[in-house]
C-alpha cells in the first residue's frame, strides 16, 4: 500500500495532514455513533475540525442494512429479533446486511479523502491492511478474498468494511471481530455470499483477547499504514468543539 | 488503477471539482462522472439515480455510486430538471468504468441557468487540480 507516500503529495493548504485525532468510546448505540459521524463530516468540511480523525468503539447489538438493503436476508422473525432486543437499521454505507455487537472493534475514519488525494480503492485496501497487520500480531494468517472485501481466514470472515463518501469525506468504516458473540450472524444470510461463515480473532488465535490491547495495536497499524500519528482526544473535548461551533453558528 | 496521464479528459465536456462532467447537447445537458472518478472508485457495482422530473440545485446530491464496499455521493454540476436517466446502468453499472463519457452517462437535464456551465472547469484546468 502506498497511502503513506500519497500523503507526501498533500496540497500545502491541508495543514495537520499527518496528525489524526483518535477518539475512544466504550459501548455506543448505533444511532448515537451515526449522528456523531454526520456532525463530524459537517465540521470537517467547514474547517471547524482541521484534522482527520477516527472514532474507535463497540456497538450495542444491532443489524445494519447497506445502501442497497438486505432486509430479505434476515432469516429470523421480527418477533425473534424483538425478543433478542436487536434493532435493524438502514444506513447509507456500502455493502449489505451485517451485525455489530460487543466484542467487535469498530473504527469510523472521518477522513478528507479528496483533499488528501486518497483514492477510494486505496482507502478500502488500506483499511484491509490495517486489519490484516493487526491480527497478524496474534499469529492469525488472515487474507483478502476475491469473493468480498474485508479480511478472511479461509472461507470465514473476520473483519468487514463498509464506507460512505460525502463531499469527499469518508465515514462509516471497519468492524473487526475480536471476541464477538457470532450467533447473531447466523440469523442473517449475507446476500450473494452463500456458505460464508464468520469468525473472530479469539477463535482463530485460541487465546483470551483483551479488547484494549487489540485497540492499541489497531491504532498502531493505522499509523503505520497511513503514515500518520494519532493525538488522543476525549469524547468530551470533541463535543465541546462541536457545541462551540454550533453556538457560534446560531448567534 | 491508472496514472493521471493515462486517464482520458475530453475537451467537449466541462468538469466539476467533485469529479462530475457536463456536456451541452442541444437544449439539454448530459451529466456523468470523470475518468478520474471512475478510476479512483474502482469497480462500480451499483448506481442509484433520481427520477425523471426531479429537480436539483447546483452541487446538490443527485445519486450515489457503490464500488468496493464504498458508497459515494454524486453532485449536480449545474442546477436543473432531470429529463432522462440512463436506466441501462441498473443492469450494467460497469459501463461507468468502461465508458464514463459515453455509455456510462447518468443524467440528461434541462438546466435552470445554462450559464452555470461557466462555473465548471475545462479539461486543462481540471487536469491541473488533479496534478495539484
Amino acid at each position: 500500500m502506498t497511502i503513506s507516500t500519497l500523503n507526501t503529495h498533500k496540497p500545502s493548504e491541508t495543514r495537520n495532514a499527518s496528525t489524526w485525532l483518535s477518539i475512544d468510546f466504550d459501548l455506543v448505540e448505533y444511532h448515537d455513533a451515526w449522528a456523531l459521524q454526520e456532525k463530524l463530516i459537517m465540521a470537517r468540511r467547514a474547517g471547524i475540525l482541521q484534522n482527520d480523525l477516527i472514532l474507535f468503539l463497540e456497538h450495542t447489538p444491532v443489524f445494519t442494512l447497506g445502501r442497497r438493503g438486505g432486509r430479505e436476508c434476515v432469516l429470523v422473525s421480527d418477533a425473534f429479533l424483538e425478543k433478542a432486543g436487536i434493532p435493524i437499521i438502514q444506513v447509507e454505507r456500502g455493502g449489505n446486511i451485517t451485525y455489530h455487537g460487543p466484542g467487535q472493534l469498530v473504527a469510523y475514519p472521518i477522513v478528507d479523502l479528496q483533499s488528501a488525494r486518497i483514492k477510494v480503492v486505496d482507502f478500502v485496501s488500506a483499511l484491509e491492511d490495517v486489519m490484516l497487520q493487526t491480527v497478524k500480531t496474534w499469529g492469525i494468517a488472515a487474507e483478502r478474498n476475491d469473493a468480498n472485501r474485508g479480511i478472511w481466514v479461509g472461507p470465514k470472515k473476520m473483519g468487514s468494511i463498509g464506507i460512505a463518501v460525502r463531499r469527499g469525506i469518508s465515514f462509516h468504516g471497519l468492524a473487526l471481530n475480536v471476541h464477538t458473540d457470532l450467533r447473531p450472524f447466523s440469523w442473517i444470510q449475507p446476500c450473494g455470499l452463500q456458505d460464508v461463515g464468520m469468525t473472530s480473532m479469539q477463535i482463530e488465535s485460541a487465546q483470551t483477547l483483551s479488547m484494549q490491547q487489540v485497540r492499541a495495536i489497531l491504532k498502531k497499524q493505522f499509523e503505520v499504514v497511513f503514515g500518520i500519528k494519532f493525538t488522543l482526544q476525549t469524547p468530551t473535548d470533541l463535543n465541546a468543539i462541536l457545541e462551540h461551533a454550533a453556538l457560534k453558528d446560531s448567534v | 488503477m491508472k496514472e493521471i496521464n493515462e486517464l482520458n479528459f475530453p475537451d467537449d465536456v466541462r468538469y466539476a471539482k467533485s469529479h462530475e462532467w457536463a456536456r451541452t447537447e442541444g437544449d439539454t445537458i448530459k451529466i456523468g462522472i470523470s475518468d478520474y472518478a471512475q478510476d479512483q472508485l474502482g469497480d462500480i457495482v451499483f448506481v442509484e439515480l433520481p427520477e425523471v422530473g426531479d429537480t436539483f440545485g447546483q452541487s446538490e446530491e443527485f445519486g450515489t455510486v457503490e464500488s468496493v464496499k464504498a458508497v459515494s455521493e454524486l453532485y449536480m454540476p449545474v442546477a436543473g430538471e432531470v429529463m432522462a436517466v440512463n436506466n441501462t446502468l441498473e443492469d450494467a453499472p460497469e459501463k461507468v468504468n468502461n465508458a464514463p463519457y459515453g455509455d456510462g452517462w447518468m443524467l440528461e437535464i434541462k438546466a435552470d441557468n445554462p450559464a452555470e456551465m461557466d462555473d465548471l472547469m475545462d479539461n486543462n484546468a481540471y487536469l491541473q487540480t488533479l496534478k495539484g
